[in-house]
């Protein structure tokens, strides 16, 4: 056989694609500020996040024109084809990730400065971003190995934060009737929320993962069809 | 259904070496018939060869009717050898042998008893480099195919047949006021669509199109690809292309031919759907080809 051709594209390719997976990094570094913003109703950092937004939706429009120009200009097919359609997937997922970690940042000053806040559901949610944090960390080393497994994996991590939600939920019903309290959980619902759909976005991820390496479309789970 | 044996073509079967068939001998048909349908064909362990040199090894496959089946693959792998022998004009090149089985809708086209002039009328052939007869007229290019035919068609039934042909060219609109012009004043793009109006004009059931767009620009080339797409209702096409992206539109299956080394035969690595085999290819040697991995 000839040598290996197209070196160039190849090159850039596998370059599109480490800077979208370097997307997800972004992701993890603004959803560990959040829960900090969360833990200790940090404002500052919360609008730290805010701004810092403005850099994750950047890598995802910079990659994503980059992936258009290649499409236009390469042809690409097969296993590449699939990849930059993948790859398109996981950028859109890697921006909406970081706007729920907006979502939750902007939930902070509505809760005050000294907020009745339960320290039960404080911790539920810490532990939720941590889950949703080993969720992201597992979808990029899938995604980057190519590991069907470990992508399917992702499935039972996300039920946990699933379940860490419904469980916030709960909690939340059973605060009792103070007014003030009852607002601060209904806030903290809705980060839990947010949180909790971070992972699903993790999951999707997951799922591109399987189709660069099958070349089949399937969702793991979904939210009419619950695994 | 394959036509008589004439002096010619009994001289030309003693060349070949394939198996009889049965072959049904239809000496009373029209010259031109109308509403033929679009055929399968069956290759079954097809081997070609020059001389002692094996070009093409053990080829099955079934081309399906109204579809447009696309060749792929590299610089000598076969693919052309291989479609010249689906109507068999491969042994038309001296010391040129087919071994193995090649049928139309069921029917031998090398069977014994079937005249190659008759196979060629029903496959017909439309090459890389548009050859118009260059001295003829556009109208008698067209016709040229009926005039061939041992019988005589009426004046005004080869007006109808020409109109119709170059209608179904998408070439009429362009050459009814110049029909006695030569062919060979048209443009590449209108020449090759005057080529593909000969080919249609004897009512073929099945097209061949030898990389027919490789000598276009790419305005004449998507204008024949609009054509090929209308055509293949009417028609079973087989197109070899170096054009990848071109059997990616243009195709609805395509076969990857490959070989392991210069030298040795090409033979046929997958055929699949075109979507498929552009997206997710099941060899990787399919993958390595249509993704450009190797030059």
């Amino acid at each position: 056989m000839p040598e290996i051709a197209r070196t160039e594209y190849l090159e850039e390719l596998a370059t599109l694609e480490a800077s979208a997976l370097g997307g997800l990094d972004m992701v993890n570094t603004a959803l560990s500020r959040t829960m900090e913003a969360v833990e200790h109703q940090d404002v500052e950092m919360a609008q730290v996040v805010i701004n810092d937004d403005d850099r994750i939706d950047g890598r995802y429009l910079e990659v994503h024109q980059s992936l258009i120009t290649l499409l236009a200009t390469q042809s690409p097919v097969a296993t590449d084809l699939r990849l930059i359609s993948s790859l398109l997937h996981v950028l859109k997922s890697i921006e909406r990730m970081g706007d729920q970690c907006v979502n939750v940042c902007k939930l902070i000053p509505l809760t005050g400065s000294h907020p009745p806040a339960d320290e039960e559901m404080v911790k539920l949610i810490l532990t939720m971003g941590g889950q949703t944090r080993t969720l992201i960390t597992q979808a990029k080393r899938a995604f980057e190995e190519r590991d069907v497994e470990m992508a399917r994996d992702l499935v039972r991590r996300d039920d946990v934060v699933d379940n860490l939600n419904r469980e916030c939920f709960q909690l939340a019903i059973e605060l009792g009737d103070d007014a003030d309290k009852r607002e601060w959980a209904m806030t903290m619902l809705l980060a839990a929320r947010a949180i909790e759909r971070v992972a699903d976005n993790a999951v999707d991820i997951g799922e591109q993962v399987a189709f660069v390496v099958t070349g089949l479309f399937r969702e793991f789970e979904d939210a009419s069809h619950p695994s | 259904m394959l036509g008589v044996v004439t002096k010619r073509s009994a001289a030309e079967d003693g060349k070949q070496t394939m198996s009889n068939g049965p072959v049904g001998r239809t000496s009373t048909e029209p010259v031109v018939k109308s509403g033929r349908g679009a055929k399968t064909i069956e290759v079954s362990g097809v081997n070609l060869f020059y001389g002692d040199f094996h070009a093409v090894e053990d080829v099955s496959m079934t081309i399906a009717p109204n579809k447009v089946t696309a060749l792929i693959g590299s610089s000598g792998c076969g693919k052309t050898t291989f479609l010249r022998s689906l109507n068999r004009m491969h042994e038309l090149t001296p010391g040129a042998r087919v071994a193995g089985h090649v049928s139309l809708d069921g029917e031998d086209i090398y069977g014994k008893g079937v005249d190659p002039v008759e196979v060629r009328r029903l496959i017909g052939m439309v090459f890389q480099q548009p050859n118009p007869f260059p001295t003829m007229s556009i109208y008698d290019n067209v016709a040229a195919g009926l005039n061939l035919n041992s019988r005589r068609v009426p004046k005004s039934q080869r007006d109808a047949v020409v109109e119709r042909s170059l209608r179904g060219a998408h070439l009429w609109e362009e050459v009814k006021d110049r029909l006695d012009k030569p062919g060979s004043g048209l443009s590449g793009g209108q020449q090759q669509r005057l080529c593909i109006a000969r080919a249609i004009a004897v009512e073929p059931e099945v097209l061949l199109m030898d990389e027919p767009c490789s000598a276009l620009d790419p305005v004449a080339t998507l204008a024949i690809e609009d054509l090929i797409a209308e055509l293949k209702s009417r028609y079973t096409i087989v197109i070899v292309t170096h054009n990848m992206q071109q059997a990616a539109r243009a195709s609805d299956v395509t076969a990857f031919f490959n070989l392991d080394e210069t030298g040795k035969p090409g033979h046929l690595i997958e055929v699949g759907a075109t979507d498929q085999m552009f997206t997710n290819p099941s060899q990787q040697a399919t993958e390595d080809y249509v993704s450009g991995r190797f030059g």
